[in-house]
């Protein structure tokens, strides 16, 4: 007779138990997304249903249409302005500035250190005081105050992930265009963008979400014109439940495009999220 | 010095092993190196942002913390520290530090061990590990307001489904006030933070073990080494400085946490969920206590830089 | 007129002086080999005359102009790097033509002279291919591509086979050669394989901490090295280095080892006086296996094989002279095994004697 491993350590056991696990972790960080945008979907009467309606019997947009009419949906359109205008910039000045650390050693460690520690500033400390500035300028609720912001803040993480794409880059393919005829700058454009390309495109990528999913900087800055997504959401919360639908609807219009961008991303989530501590 | 074939000299100069310019009589042209100001153009640009949101706050709210400026008058002559006496005094202040300190010890042991245990639990292979590797990352990625935005509706009395499915259990309809009970107002945040931040530190840890280098497990497994010495002399030692990053980048997020707050309690039950962030808010924003609030955000500012520049050279980060 | 002239080159990095006072010059049309042991400054100095390091002090002229702060497009120069250095965005002749591009060359001219580069090298096929599509040889060919195609006034390598197996080097090697030939430019060639600089070079120059240590032809330096140094740098296997004394025989000298062997001096060198401490050079080739009567200058000695290499036609055999193991060169039948008592000519006619002092040869 052959003998059997206990129950437990059998291979076929083990795998179901954590299939088992897998699966409860992946239902508990799972239901509350799915709750939100099944809410998106859901009639009035099946919201405020007692008990809840874990499905709703038809998929249903009239929510969606009540943000396009009273124009609610506007404040996507500006965190989508906000965020892109912001990223761009700050990914050309970024990496420039990036390349100038990693190449010359600008400034050396001191510099670095103190440019990535302002990204570990709290946003409500820096918000104040740039608030009472753009008071001054007249700038509050404008989307250039909140461009140059946004800019500024994303920076330190753009310089932090370029500095780790490009110090990968081979120094001979840079020299190789000095020698070649190329200027400094020719190299940069022409040599170190094309090649840190993929790198450059996740790092923005991860600028924008983190811009687009900024709340503390737009609420504080903003007041009617230039309101971003996710003010708007909070804008619902009140003392009675009515808006449950325009918060679950708007919640999910600001988060569709992030979903989809991190999908694309998956290569580069964890070197993303990890500001570079882990190469993927 | 052997001759050369073409009868061209060449040869070692012994004359000079200074670095002078110019060293051993020979002129050198007046001149200086290409470029040599092409490193600072690159940084220009970015360092005088960088400098709008990391020296000015710093600096302008220290200038306006020794004025006088309220919702009610506007003195701009130099008061002395009487906002930073007052800091010392603001029982309220302490509090919120407080509330922010333990939210953080709680939250982010929490988050370490469960995305541990869930990085351990996907580090094998098995089929179909990367479709909840994907589904797993969702909740990281959204925006901390609508993060708690989802929790409000999922905490609802009334409407919420926590409430319901604890109705089964129970065999009796459940109405638990989650962000109202002075009792289930932090677990409640607990919940929401746990739910948004494991992920994060699931996805690293996770890549961490992965790079682990395999032959050192086996090696102690040949050595008789049991799991848990395995795990405490190998393993974590090798994922430490990646865990120490995530460790350090989550505990400054949950030391300035503002987003899920505003949107689960706003601070309340009265002020029993303050947090230093939202404090901060609520004085500069909504009490226009503009020079008190700019002292506070001057010892903030001051104190987390020296605090983060402190983290960050210990752990060799800038390298 | 020299293509570059360098006189009294300094450059450190921070406290470390990398080169200390090099004075060279290369003509026309010569191919000059820059060799040395790892850290002789030899890439240095490459790097210094192609404009990605200034010098410190010195000057550095190529054709007749002092470029020492001339920036590395003005310098007409082309360059080969170890590691290739192709774009690995771009196809094969999007890389070749690269330097024509940023040189604002009009299409037309690029097409053909871009086909005419790759022509020279075999490479016409591999136009549309990009860099990872190619073999290691092929990459190194469309680095060359690249330089040649520019037609510049010097052309430099920095260890450019380095990162090839040994058959591909062998023929890219001659393939360099032949280009040196057919294009007749001159060209200056950094490597720390002494068999890449012999085959090569009109002209080795070979650095050492900084300095040049001997500069010469290829034959000048195997023949009539120096210093201890490049006796020992240059042949393979290396040289056999003896301690010895001299010692007065007859009319003539002899040199002593030390288990008492003498060895006649067939030529006389200055400065010698009997008993003077020297180190005997030989070269393992210029051990033979005794055959026939001895013949002029060579000296024979009976020996007891300790070591056999075999490496096919040849065989390395190791036999104790002076109390040192020492190397001859042998073909394989003349030696079977360990044990063997053979007899060895000396030919003393190439022997070069060191001063242990200076470690200059006399």
């Amino acid at each position: 007779m052959t003998p059997h491993a206990p129950l437990l350590r059998r291979p076929g056991t083990q795998l179901t138990l954590r299939y088992a696990a897998a699966i409860a972790l992946t239902l508990f960080f799972i239901f509350p997304v799915y709750w939100l945008f099944i809410i998106s979907f859901k009639t009035p009467d099946e919201i405020f249903a007692f008990p809840p309606v874990w499905y709703p019997e038809s998929i249903q947009f009239a929510n969606y249409r009540v943000l396009f009419k009273d124009g609610d949906a506007e404040t996507v359109w500006n965190s989508l302005i906000l965020a892109g205008v912001s990223t761009v910039i700050a990914m050309v000045l970024g990496t420039i500035c990036a390349y100038s650390l990693v190449r010359f050693k600008t400034g050396g460690e001191n510099l670095a250190v103190w440019i990535i520690s302002q990204r570990m500033m709290p946003p409500i400390a820096i918000a104040f005081p740039i608030f009472l500035l753009y008071v001054f300028f007249g700038w509050v609720d404008s989307f250039h105050g909140l461009i140059i912001l946004y800019t500024a803040f994303s920076l330190p993480y753009v310089i932090w992930m370029m500095r780790g794409y490009i110090e990968d880059l081979p120094l001979e393919l840079e020299e190789s265009a000095l020698v070649d005829g190329c200027t400094r700058w020719e190299v940069l454009w022409k040599v170190v963008f094309p090649m840190v390309r993929s790198g450059l495109f996740a790092t923005a990528v991860f600028t924008f979400v983190f811009a687009w999913n900024d709340f503390l900087f737009a609420l504080v800055l903003t007041r009617t014109e230039v309101i971003t997504y996710t003010v708007q959401v909070t804008h619902y919360f009140g003392g009675q439940s009515n808006f449950w639908a325009k918060i679950a609807a708007m919640s999910v219009l600001g988060t569709i495009p992030v979903f989809f961008t991190v999908a694309t991303l998956q290569r580069y989530l964890v070197r993303g999220i990890s500001m570079g501590a882990v190469k993927g | 010095m052997t001759a050369t074939s073409g009868g061209r000299v060449t040869g070692m100069s012994e004359s000079a092993t200074s670095t002078m310019i110019g060293a051993g009589g020979v002129a050198t042209p007046i001149g200086h190196a290409p470029d040599r100001f092409f490193k600072y153009w690159l940084i220009v640009p970015a360092i005088f942002l960088l400098l709008l949101v990391g020296l000015f706050p710093l600096i302008y709210s220290l200038v306006v913390s020794f004025q006088n400026i309220t919702m009610m008058e506007v003195d701009t002559s130099f008061s002395g520290f009487i906002h930073y006496a007052q800091l010392f005094k603001d029982a309220r202040l302490w509090q919120a530090l407080l509330h922010t300190l333990l939210i953080t010890v709680i939250a982010l042991p929490l988050e370490l061990v469960l995305g541990l245990l869930m990085a351990q639990l996907f580090l094998e292979r098995m089929p179909g590990r990367q479709i909840f590797v994907s589904l797993l990352v969702l909740p990281t990625v959204i925006s901390p307001i609508v993060a708690g935005a989802t929790w409000r509706l999922m905490f609802d009395n009334r409407y919420g489904p926590i409430n319901q499915i604890l109705g089964w259990f129970a065999g009796e309809p459940m109405t638990i006030l989650w962000t109202v009970n002075p009792y289930l107002v932090y677990p409640s945040i607990f919940i929401c933070e746990v739910w948004q931040w494991t992920p994060f530190m699931f996805l690293i840890l996770l890549a961490a073990l992965s790079n682990i280098d395999k032959s050192l497990t086996e090696a102690a497994e040949i050595d008789g080494a049991g799991y848990w010495r395995t795990f405490f002399r190998i393993v974590l030692p090798s994922i430490w400085p990646v865990m120490a990053i995530a460790i350090l980048i989550r505990g400054l997020d949950l030391v300035r946490i503002f987003d899920v707050i505003w949107a689960l309690t706003a601070g309340g039950p009265g002020t029993m969920t303050e947090t230093i962030s939202i404090y901060t808010y609520v004085q500069g924003f909504q009490q226009f206590e503009t020079s008190y609030t700019a002292a506070i955000a001057f010892l903030v500012i001051a104190l987390l830089t020296i605090i983060v520049t402190w983290a960050i050279r210990r752990m060799g980060l800038a390298k | 007129m020299a293509d570059l002239k360098i006189t009294n080159l300094h450059k450190h990095y921070g406290g470390v002086q990398a080169v200390r006072g090099i004075d060279l010059e290369v003509a026309s049309g010569e191919f000059t080999v820059l060799v040395g042991p790892s850290g002789c400054g030899k890439s240095t100095l490459l790097r210094t005359i192609a404009g990605l390091e200034t010098p410190d002090g010195g000057t550095l002229e190529i054709a007749g102009k002092v470029v020492n702060y001339v920036r590395p497009r003005d310098r007409d120069i082309a360059m080969v790097f170890q590691n290739y250095a192709l774009y690995p965005y771009m196809n094969v002749f999007e890389n070749i033509a690269f330097g024509l591009r940023a040189r604002k060359t009009p299409q037309a001219e690029v097409e053909t002279r871009v086909k005419r580069a790759a022509d020279m090298l075999g490479i016409t096929q591999l136009l549309e291919r990009l860099p990872r599509q190619l073999s290691g040889g092929q990459r190194q060919r469309v680095a060359i591509g690249r330089a040649i195609v520019r037609n510049a006034r010097l052309f430099l390598f920095d260890e450019p086979l380095s990162n090839l197996d040994a058959q591909l080097r062998d023929e890219m090697r001659s393939e360099i050669k032949r280009l040196h030939q057919e294009l007749g430019t001159t060209m200056i060639y950094v490597t720390h394989d002494q068999i890449e600089a012999m085959t090569l070079a009109d002209r080795i120059v070979l650095l050492r901490d900084g300095r040049i240590e001997q500069a010469g032809t290829p034959l000048d330096l195997y023949e009539r090295p120096a210093t201890r140094f490049v006796a020992g740098f240059l042949g393979s296997p290396q040289m056999n280095f003896i301690p010895a004394q001299m010692a007065q025989s007859g009319g003539g000298w002899a040199v002593k080892v030390g288990d008492g062997t003498s060895l006649a001096l067939p030529r006389a060198r200055d400065g010698l006086s009997d008993g003077r401490p020297v180190v005997l050079g030989l070269r393992p080739q210029h051990l033979t296996r005794a055959n026939g009567s001895s013949r002029p200058g060579h000296q024979r000695l009976g020996v007891t094989v300790e070591l056999v290499q075999p490496t096919g036609s040849r065989a390395y055999i190791t036999f104790p002279l002076g109390g040192v193991p020492t190397v001859a060169e042998l073909e394989s039948h003349d030696v079977q095994r360990p044990g063997e008592q053979i007899d060895v000519d000396v030919d003393m006619n190439r022997a070069v004697l060191i001063d242990p002092e200076t470690n200059r040869v006399i």
